[in-house]
This record gives C-alpha cells, structure tokens and sequence, in this order.
C-alpha cells in the first residue's frame, strides 16, 4: 500500500520529467543526429575501403549535377549582386569622398558576408531539394530496404558522395560567385565613370583590404555551407517516415537548410571578426 | 547433399531465429530452415509482403529476439555492419518489394550490386550483364529506367541481377509467374545451372502452381504462414 502510494505521488514528477525529457529529445534529435552523422561523413570518407565504384559514380553525378546545374544561378545572382551592391557601395563612399575604402568594403559586404549565403542559398534550393525528393522518395518507396538487402549500405552510398560533392560544389560555386559579382561591380562602376583605374587596380584595393584569416574563412564558409546542406536534405530524406509525404518534407529539409546556412555563417563570422 | 543432424557447411541456417516483431513486422515465431549447398528449397508463401520479411530474416536485416541466422557458416549477429554488407553480396535476390531505383538506368540498377562488392573490371560485369540478359531474353542491356520497361522486361531484367557475379545463395520472391513461357523455361535451367555450382535456392511464391515443373527437384518445401514456417515435404527426409 505504501509502494503504491510512493509510486503514486512520483507520477506527476515522473510525468513531467517524461515530457520535458520528450520536448527535449524531439527539439534536439535532428541536431544530435546532423552531429553524428557529420562524423560518421568525415570518418569514412577518409577510410579507401570506402570509394568504391559505386560511391564514386554517385559522387561524379552529384558534382555535375550541383556545379553544372548551379553555374547559371550563381552567375546571374552574383552579376545582379555586384550590380547593386559593388555599384551602390562605390557610388555612396564617392560621395562620402572615402573612395579609398571601396576595397574594403567589397570584401567585406561581398566577399566575406554575402558570397557564402548566397551561395548556401543556390545550393540548397537548385541542388539540396533535388536531393531530398529523391532520397525521400526512395525512404518511401522502400527501395531504401532493398538497397540494404543487396548489402549497399544506403548512408555510404548516398549520404557520403552527396554531402562531400555538395562540399566541393559550395567551394567552386562560392569562388565563381564572388569573381563574378566584383567583375560585374567593376564593369557597371566603369561605364557610370565612376572608377577609373584598370581591374587589376580594382582587384589589388580588394586583395589589400583581405585579411589573412580570409583566406580560410571565406572559403570554410562556402565548404561547410555545401556540406550542411547537403547532410541535411539527406538525412530529412533518409528520415523521412510514413506519415511524410513531398508536402512536409520539402518546407522541413528548406528550413533545415536555411538554418545550417546562417548558423554556418553567423558562427565563422562571429568567431572570425576580430 | 546434406546431413540431417549435422550443421557442417550450410549455406543458409535459421535455428529457433524468432524475430523483434516490433522491428520487423514478421510474426514472432521460432524459425528452423537449413539450406545446404545446391539446395532448393519451395517455400508457398500467399502473402508477398510475408515472404519480403521472411527473405530479410535469411539476409541478416531483421533483429533477432531469440535463436540464431547463419548465412555462410557467419551468424548474422556476430557481424559487423561491413561484415553483413559483403555477405549480402553473395546472395542474389529477386525482391517483390520496390526492387528499382528509378532515377539510376536499368542497366546502372543491374550491375550495382557487382560494381558495389566485387573488384571485377566493369567491362568483365558488362559482359556478365549482357550474357545474362540475351539468355533472359532481352535483346540487349536495358538502358531505359525502370518505368519505362514492361513488367515482363522489369521480369527479366530481375533474373539478371539476381543471377549476376554467380551467388552462393538466391533468394527469390515470385521470380516467374509462369508468363511468358521462355522467361520460366530460361529462369528454370538457370536455376538448375546455379545448383549444379553450388548454389542455394530460397523460391518463394505466392501461387504453388508456379513450383509445377520444378516440385520434383525440389529439396524441401515449405509453407511460410502467419503461424510459422511448416514443412510440406522433404524429399531427403522420406528417401
């Protein structure tokens, strides 16, 4: 009788504890799980056992796919931004009579901020939805289970390739998009008259205004954008259960996505800025 | 072919293997079956969805409670997660459950398996493919994705991955329906071919009347029900 009562005065702790622990473990499983299976990436990647053809096939297609199929997208939205921002930013500092700071500016703004989200952004909605409908589809379809009956391990054989792909696609796409939106700045600038030097002065007053600690971190930015994004449209994909369907996978792998992106960003920003 | 009492070089063992039902969805039975090389066993299962789960129990993918699954002499159990993966190579399997993958060619989803265990060159593979699948009756290796063939080529394109790399052990869950009649004879003297190698046959299908020409040289038969797995004959255990 005394257990009983005992037992019942915990309940409602108990209870409460249940759901907190519940709220929890909901709030944090795809982060706890986007961790692991960053390792898990990483871990195997280096492992040779690892690339076979099969995994090399799916990492060559996912590379065309991603830098080809994002190459027009990167260009048209890097020539837009170095249009209104490259332009704006020299028209304003002219005005201000700061000309001097145009390069730091553009690296700053453009290079160091920018470039990378935007990047992330293209990636994830040319790319990273792709990615998910078809992982998605073959977590629904169940062909998931019979790539595992073959003996293909799906996460090595999909997971891996994209990820690291997306990782390579963000670099490359990330280079092309800030080369291009500074080459579009310094052509509208031209032919307004407001910068007269040649682009080789122009690049030297962006190169000159670039930290060293840039180098690294721009390029990081764009890597770690890529291979979040890719991660997360396939583990959404790879998690995806019967009551998932296109119609709640898709907004949860783009908010995902987005989120991976500016967490990236904001943090090698923050810890960078110095 | 194979010792009664003895567990010595079965291909295939389940031993009281008694499923998680959560996990798996396959009735919490104890499972016996032996499969010795060469062996042919006739398993009459009505629903596919039953023989998809019980073909998964033999590949190691559904969690035991209780008992033991031996693929090769290796307890599934006992693996690791590479370990399985390479043995599951060896098993060649025709599966009634989403076999395709749709946005690969038939031809990638053919030779996947082989291009994913083996390190033969991928021309000795093609070459494999393309035998396979002239003897299948295709004119050629499809290209064409999976939706876009007929579900007698999808049939046919099925015996060829599963025959592929030559497995120790097939798994083959309504493989023919008997229709049309040189994929059934082919599939027939395939089978026939594979066991005078060595290999292990686990036919499953939903309709006996498929097993008809076959029956006689069958090993033991069995029928796979909600209940269990339940003996129908054996021919070595009444000769």
């Amino acid at each position: 009788m005394l257990e009983w009562a005992v037992s019942r005065g915990l309940a409602g702790p108990r209870r409460m504890l249940a759901l907190l622990g519940a709220v929890t473990r909901r709030q944090t499983r795809f982060s706890l799980m986007l961790i692991a299976a960053s390792w898990s990436v990483l871990r195997e990647a280096v492992r040779p056992n690892t690339w076979r053809r099969t995994v090399r096939y799916e990492f060559r297609h996912m590379l065309t796919q991603a830098i080809g199929g994002g190459l027009y997208s990167t260009l048209f939205t890097a020539a837009l931004t170095g249009f209104g921002i490259v332009t704006q930013a020299v028209y304003w500092l002219g005005i201000a009579g700061m000309a001097q700071l145009t390069g730091s500016l553009m690296v700053t703004v453009l290079v160091r901020e920018i470039a990378p989200v935007l990047v992330g952004v293209i990636l994830l909605g040319r790319s990273g939805m792709l990615m998910l409908t078809r992982v998605s589809r073959l977590t629904l379809g169940g062909q998931m289970r019979t790539l595992q009956a073959q003996g293909i391990d799906p996460f090595i054989t999909l997971a891996l390739p994209r990820t690291l792909a997306m990782m390579v696609a963000g670099f490359a796409l990330g280079m092309i998009f800030g080369t291009t939106a500074l080459l579009a700045g310094y052509a509208v600038c031209r032919v307004q008259g407001v910068i007269n030097g040649s682009i080789w002065t122009f690049f030297n007053d962006v190169v000159d205004a670039m930290r060293p600690l840039d180098y690294v971190v721009v390029p990081a930015k764009c890597v770690l954008s890529g291979f979040f994004v890719g991660l997360c449209a396939c583990l959404t994909g790879l998690d995806a259960t019967r009551e998932d369907d296109l119609g709640t996978l898709l907004p949860r792998g783009f908010v995902r996505g987005i989120l991976a992106v500016m967490v990236v960003n904001t943090v090698l920003s923050v810890s960078f800025s110095s | 072919m194979s010792a009664e009492g003895g567990t010595e070089g079965a291909i295939l063992e389940l031993v009281g293997a008694r499923p998680m039902f959560d996990e798996s969805g396959l009735t919490a039975r104890r499972y016996d079956l032996r499969v010795m090389p060469g062996d042919c066993v006739l398993i009459e299962a009505r629903e596919p969805e039953r023989a998809s789960l019980f073909a998964d129990l033999c590949s190691g993918i559904v969690p035991l409670a209780d008992g033991t699954a031996r693929c090769m002499g290796l307890d599934w159990a006992n693996l690791g997660e590479r370990e399985a993966c390479a043995l599951r190579g060896r098993i060649g399997r025709i599966s009634s459950r989403a076999p395709w993958i749709d946005f690969y060619g038939t031809h990638l989803n053919i030779m996947m398996p082989q291009l994913h265990h083996t390190r033969r060159p991928s021309t000795e593979i093609e070459g494999n493919a393309l035998d396979l699948c002239r003897r299948f009756g295709l004119p050629g290796l499809p290209t064409l994705p999976p939706g876009r063939l007929s579900d007698t080529d999808l049939a046919r394109s099925a015996c060829v991955r599963a025959f592929m790399g030559a497995p120790s052990l097939l798994l083959l869950e309504d493989p023919v329906t008997g229709e049309p009649p040189d994929l059934y004879s082919t599939f027939l003297r395939e089978i026939t071919a594979s066991r005078e190698r060595g290999t292990s046959v686990v036919w499953f299908s939903a309709a006996p009347e498929r097993f008809r020409d076959y029956r006689p040289f069958a090993s033991q038969r069995f029928r796979l029900m909600e209940e269990g797995l339940f003996s129908m004959h054996d021919r070595r255990g009444t000769s």
